[in-house]
C-alpha cells in the first residue's frame, strides 16, 4: 500500500514536470511565431495544458479534499477567464490592423466592420 | 522509500528550472515585443507561469500555503491584458502598424476593407466595440 502511495507521489511530480516543459513548449512558440494571433495560439499552451497538467500533479501529491477543491477552483477560473482576455486581444489586434489580411482563411469580421478605428 | 524520494525531487526541480526558464524567455518576448498586445499576451501567460511555478513549490514541499495566491492568479490575472487591449493599444497604433505588419502586405487588406461593405447594418456594430 506504501508502495503504491508512493507510485502516485512520483507520478504528480512526472505530471508537474511534463506540465513545465509544455510550458516552456509554448513560450519557445511565442517567441517564434512571427503574428500577434500566431503567439496568441502559442500562448494558450501554457494557460490550459501546461497549467492544467501541474495542477494535476499537484493534486496527486497532495491527496487532501480541501486542497482538491482549490486546485479544481484555480483550474476553473483559468478556464473562465483566459479566453475573455485571449477574445479581446485578438479583437484588439484586428481593428488596429496588425493582421495580414491575405494570411486568414475565412475572414467573417470584415463583412460586419467597416473600417479598423 | 529514498530512491522516489529523491526521483520526485529531481523531477520537481527540473520542472522548476523549466518554468524559470520560460519565465526568461518570455521577458526577451515582454521587451522586443513589437506591439503592446505581444506584451498583453505575455503578461496572461507569465500570470499561468507563476501559478505552474507555486504548484511546483508546493508539489516540492507538500503544502497548501500558495493555494489562495494561486486562485487570485487564476482570477484576477486576466485584468491586465484585458485593460492594455482595451485602452492601451488602440493608442499606439501607428507605431505598431509600422513594427510588425509589412506594409505592402496589409495595404491592400486594408484598402478593400472600407469597400467591401457598404452595408446599411454597419453603422450599429460601428459603435459598439472599441
Amino acid at each position: 500500500m506504501n508502495v503504491w502511495l508512493q507510485l502516485l507521489d512520483t507520478a504528480g511530480a512526472l505530471l508537474v514536470l511534463v506540465g513545465a516543459a509544455i510550458s516552456l513548449l509554448g513560450v519557445i512558440g511565442m517567441l517564434r511565431l512571427p503574428d500577434v494571433l500566431s503567439r496568441s495560439h502559442a500562448a494558450t499552451k501554457p494557460q490550459t495544458l501546461g497549467m492544467i497538467l501541474v495542477l494535476a500533479g499537484v493534486a496527486l501529491r497532495l491527496r487532501s479534499g480541501m486542497d482538491l477543491a482549490t486546485l479544481g477552483l484555480i483550474a476553473f477560473f483559468q478556464m473562465l477567464t483566459g479566453p475573455v482576455a485571449s477574445h479581446l486581444v485578438a479583437r484588439s489586434a484586428y481593428r488596429t490592423g496588425q493582421i495580414d489580411h491575405g494570411e486568414l482563411l475565412f475572414d467573417e469580421l470584415d463583412e460586419q466592420l467597416t473600417d479598423g478605428k | 522509500m529514498s530512491v522516489f524520494e529523491q526521483i520526485d525531487r529531481v523531477l520537481l526541480t527540473a520542472a522548476i528550472v523549466l518554468v524559470l526558464a520560460a519565465g526568461l524567455l518570455l521577458l526577451v518576448r515582454i521587451w522586443r515585443g513589437p506591439s503592446m498586445l505581444d506584451r498583453a499576451i505575455s503578461l496572461d501567460v507569465i500570470a499561468a507561469l507563476i501559478i505552474a511555478g507555486l504548484g511546483a513549490k508546493s508539489a516540492v514541499a507538500l503544502d497548501s500555503f500558495y493555494f489562495p495566491i494561486m486562485l487570485v492568479l487564476a482570477f484576477l490575472g486576466f485584468t491586465g491584458s484585458v485593460g492594455i487591449a482595451r485602452f492601451i493599444a488602440v493608442r499606439d497604433r501607428p507605431q505598431a502598424v509600422t513594427a510588425t505588419v509589412p506594409s505592402p502586405a496589409a495595404a491592400p487588406g486594408t484598402g478593400s476593407r472600407p469597400g467591401g461593405d457598404a452595408g446599411s447594418g454597419s453603422g450599429a456594430t460601428k459603435e459598439d466595440p472599441k
